[in-house]
């Protein structure tokens, strides 16, 4: 009761300006917080609203997991690992996620298609037909050539293709991590 | 003042012009470091608009994922982030800052996944965004250029905000964790399975293998998770208790370098978000009464008193 009171006299109190400060504040807060809550309570993201669902899942040792290594092979004959964070920076954190969601094809699958993806469904005849990862090679070649623009012309280490293995933990235990699924690869 | 009773205490001009100054500051270190003519060579067709970015037409994106649209948006970035991490137009750069951020975080988060890292970050955008943070600390206040009759309460309240908008992320994860997961989040397989599956690829940031070793010490994990989800719901203690806030604010140091060691996942924007919890006023007090020292030892004139120092 006294903090009610206290709030009540201090408004009684308070100039004009003041006021309108309280009130644009109080807009403020609920503004930010309003869309804050309905994303806890829905437990969705819909940027730039966040709901904080990190992690919220957590691990099944039961469930199998795919993942992919991204490699090059260079002039010189070598095959060598290549951390896409390298080559993508600004991308930091996403790099996984978006490799994921090309394999899956999930930019076919949004109610307003880029045009050039629409042409390939009509291509393919829908997103039945279209194979896993219809995007990585575009992926690979913007990849490949950042990855080259940083070598010399005259560089061994240039790369004459680029590629990306998946693997597959197979899980249920703590070993086998590395079952070989597929492969894409790009030739630069 | 009205309602300063019931605000952060400590927080004034000077305090929210140094958390503009940090905020602002740290998307124009993004900003200059990251190379963006690398973001637009990626193809257009892998984008999927996320939220409002969905509001955005095709043509536009294929115009800005070109080498010159980028250089445009990380053109106009440095000029609207210099403006405001210095505090010059800082009612206008404010929001220029906040808008032209906000559509490029949503651009990386079209492409990836929606990473939560800079969203608290961004939601203290905008709370600058609509506050005085440019009365002080700023270019802004050396020109003269700001109000000075605004109560305390103008300047306490938005520090207050950021505080607790950083408290409902951990708070509300911590609450989002055990009610999709519930008591299974305690599951001793829960943090190794996760772990291992972020460090298996070389699509992360960093490659650091600490994951593999926690199968070992599984049967102490669901204790440890527990820790973390406990600490995760007090982290609102922080913003009352004074005394707590700095084992807190430790605690979430520890926890966020430790993902980064065990899961390749950090968050670093979050973490500099802390800023907001330091008392900037008593920092600046300190450094006073150094340099006040500093002078009279070097000037050999008698130590100057607590009040000409405060």
């Amino acid at each position: 009761m006294s903090i009610i009171s206290k709030l009540t006299n201090s408004w009684a109190q308070a100039d004009g300006a003041a006021k309108r400060l309280v009130v644009k504040y109080a807009i403020l807060t609920a503004a930010l917080f309003l869309p804050l809550f309905w994303a806890f309570l829905a437990v969705r993201n819909l940027y730039p609203v966040a709901a904080w669902n990190v992690m919220m899942a957590g691990g099944d040792l039961e469930r199998g997991r795919s993942y992919c290594i991204l490699r090059g092979e260079t002039v010189s004959g070598e095959t060598i690992d290549v951390a896409a964070i390298e080559i993508s920076h600004t991308l930091y954190s996403r790099n996984w996620t978006m490799v994921n969601a090309t394999i899956d094809n999930q930019a076919f699958k949004l109610n307003s298609i880029h045009p050039q993806n629409e042409a390939m469904l009509r291509e393919y005849g829908g997103i039945q037909n279209l194979p896993p990862g219809a995007r990585i090679p575009n992926l690979l070649q913007a990849w490949g050539n950042l990855y080259n623009q940083r070598e010399s012309a005259s560089s061994p280490k240039r790369l004459k293709a680029i590629r990306l293995d998946m693997y597959r933990w197979e899980s249920g235990r703590y070993a086998d991590y590395d079952k070989f699924v597929e492969s894409w690869r790009k030739e630069l | 003042m009205i309602f300063v009773p019931f605000v952060a205490k400590n927080s004034s001009p000077f305090a929210l012009g140094v958390v503009r100054f940090f905020v602002h500051g740290l998307f124009l270190f993004d900003t200059v470091f990251q190379s963006y003519s690398a973001l637009g060579s990626l193809p257009p067709t892998l984008l999927r608009p996320t939220g409002v970015m969905k509001f955005l037409p095709w043509s536009f994106y294929d115009a800005l994922q070109t080498h010159g649209g980028m250089l445009t948006l990380k053109t106009l970035m440095l000029v609207s982030l210099v403006l405001s991490t210095a505090g010059f137009l800082t009612t206008f750069s404010s929001k220029t800052s906040l808008l032209l951020v906000a559509f490029y975080q949503g651009l990386l988060r079209s492409f990836g996944h929606f990473n939560h890292d800079e969203m608290i970050a961004i939601y203290f955008l905008v709370v600058l965004a609509f506050t005085p943070c440019g009365e002080a600390f700023s270019i802004d206040a050396l020109l003269g250029r700001t109000k000075k009759d605004r109560p305390a309460f103008a300047y306490a309240y938005p520090i207050l905000l950021m505080q607790l908008l950083l408290a409902w992320a951990y708070f509300s994860s911590a609450l989002i964790k055990l009610r999709v997961a519930g008591w299974k989040y305690l599951s001793p397989d829960n943090l190794p399975a996760l772990a291992i599956f972020h460090s298996l690829d070389n699509l992360h940031d960093t490659a650091f293998r600490g994951a593999f070793w926690l199968p070992q010490v599984r049967e102490y994990l669901p204790y440890l998770v527990g820790l973390v989800l406990i600490w995760e719901l007090l982290f609102p203690l922080a913003i009352v208790f004074r005394r707590l806030r700095w084992l807190i604010l430790g605690v979430g140091i520890v926890f966020h370098f430790s993902t980064m060691f065990l899961m390749n996942i950090f968050f670093p924007h979050q973490l500099m978000m802390y800023v907001v919890f330091i008392n900037w006023e008593s920092i600046a007090g300190v450094l006073a009464t150094f340099n006040s020292y500093r002078i009279s030892y070097m000037s050999g004139r008698q130590r100057p008193t607590t009040s000409a120092i405060s």
